[in-house]
């Protein structure tokens, strides 16, 4: 019995071990379970978020990126305006130069209403293959991937956006539609992994 | 003779202190942008680099790994120019950014053409136009070889050794 447990203890050890890099979780495949704590000390995990919510919206997001900065009054009222609908917004650090105490002060200081976790060892941005901040994937009601890419296509001048595309897509889903453009682009900050 | 000879230590001794009162970005050339370069303008760019293998890299200046792997393209370039490697940049700054380009430029003195992308259009097509499997992160470099063909793609922050490597394998 002892010999079978030290077995499984080294199997589960070599599981671990895996390559860090996992090949991008392509549309309308599961989105990968993951557990992460909230920058306040809170566990998060993301199959307890999508029993409670119709749509869960990943957002891999920076401190000190002007990409992402660009987008943080876009975020926080995105995630006011559609947390209403049932569609919760995480944000999700997975730089290793930004610390758990400057991500926490980040979303403080932006006035993020929704859930800020931090990705220690970039875990959770290798399971899904996410390369910069901004990156955003929306999970449907089935626990798969329905759209992944940016919020939109200005991420300097939200006046100028001509294609919001994070919101096509979530008001899409809300009105039982398909998501007409499901993988979109944009520039954006290299995710530091460890 | 000893006159002529005079003469022409008076004047190289005036063309020196000349020289030393012109502020050195006057005395040396400081680098400026090569231009603007759309998605056709960037084929054609390093289409006209056809028979040297080619590295080209996205860089901007918000961006702190592409400023620090940056030297080391400086470096390459230096070292592998005579061997038929040429490198080319291109800033994905805003045109507002220009006093930040030039800046930066001036401080890492690169001998390659550097380009910004030209503001405007979907950055999605610019992206996709480059390599369908970049997802827009920067820095990222493209080797390409002898041949113009598309070798390589390196995604993020490189070191010297990396780009050596991609680049001497394409030289043997």
């Amino acid at each position: 019995m002892k010999t079978l447990r030290s077995w499984v203890a080294l199997l589960a050890v070599a599981a671990l071990a895996a390559p860090a890099l996992a090949d991008a979780p392509a549309i309308g495949s599961a989105a990968p379970a993951f557990e992460l704590k909230s920058v306040d000390g809170k566990p998060f995990s993301l199959a307890d978020a999508e029993k409670s919510n119709a749509y869960v919206v990943l957002m891999f997001i920076a401190t000190q990126c002007p990409y992402s900065n660009g987008y943080n009054d876009r975020m926080r009222d995105m995630a006011a305006a559609y947390v209403k609908k049932g569609v919760l917004f995480v944000g999700i650090n997975s730089n290793s130069t930004e610390s758990v105490e400057e991500t926490a002060a980040h979303a403080k200081q932006h006035g993020f209403g929704f859930p800020v976790l931090k990705d220690p060892g970039n875990k959770v941005a290798d399971l899904y293959d996410a390369r910069r901040t901004p990156e955003v994937y929306v999970i449907g009601k089935d626990g798969k991937l329905v759209y992944h890419g940016r919020i939109d296509d200005n991420s300097n001048d939200a006046s100028k956006v001509t294609s919001p595309d994070l919101k096509n897509a979530l008001d899409a889903l809300l009105a039982g539609q398909t998501v007409s453009k499901t993988e979109t682009k944009a520039f954006g900050c290299t995710i530091k992994r460890a | 003779m000893t006159r002529l000879r005079n003469a022409g230590a008076a004047a190289v001794a005036a063309l020196a202190v000349w020289l030393a009162t012109l502020s050195p970005a006057t005395a040396v050339d400081a680098p400026r942008l090569a231009g603007e370069l759309d998605a056709k303008g960037l084929v054609a760019a390093v289409a006209a680099q056809h028979g040297n293998v080619v590295v080209l890299n996205f860089w901007a200046t918000w961006c702190v790994p592409c400023r620090e792997e940056f030297p080391d393209l400086v470096r390459l370039e230096k070292a592998y120019r005579a061997r038929g490697v040429s490198v080319l940049g291109v800033s994905i700054d805003l045109p507002k950014d220009m006093p930040r380009i030039e800046k930066f430029l001036s401080a890492s003195a690169p001998d390659f053409p550097n380009y910004i992308k030209r503001a405007g259009g979907d950055d999605q097509d610019f992206i996709e136009s480059v390599d369908p499997k970049w997802g827009g992160e920067l820095p990222f470099t493209v080797v390409y070889g002898r041949d113009g063909k598309k070798a390589q793609v390196l995604s993020g922050k490189q070191t010297y050794a990396s780009f050596e490597k991609a680049v001497a394998a394409l030289l043997k």
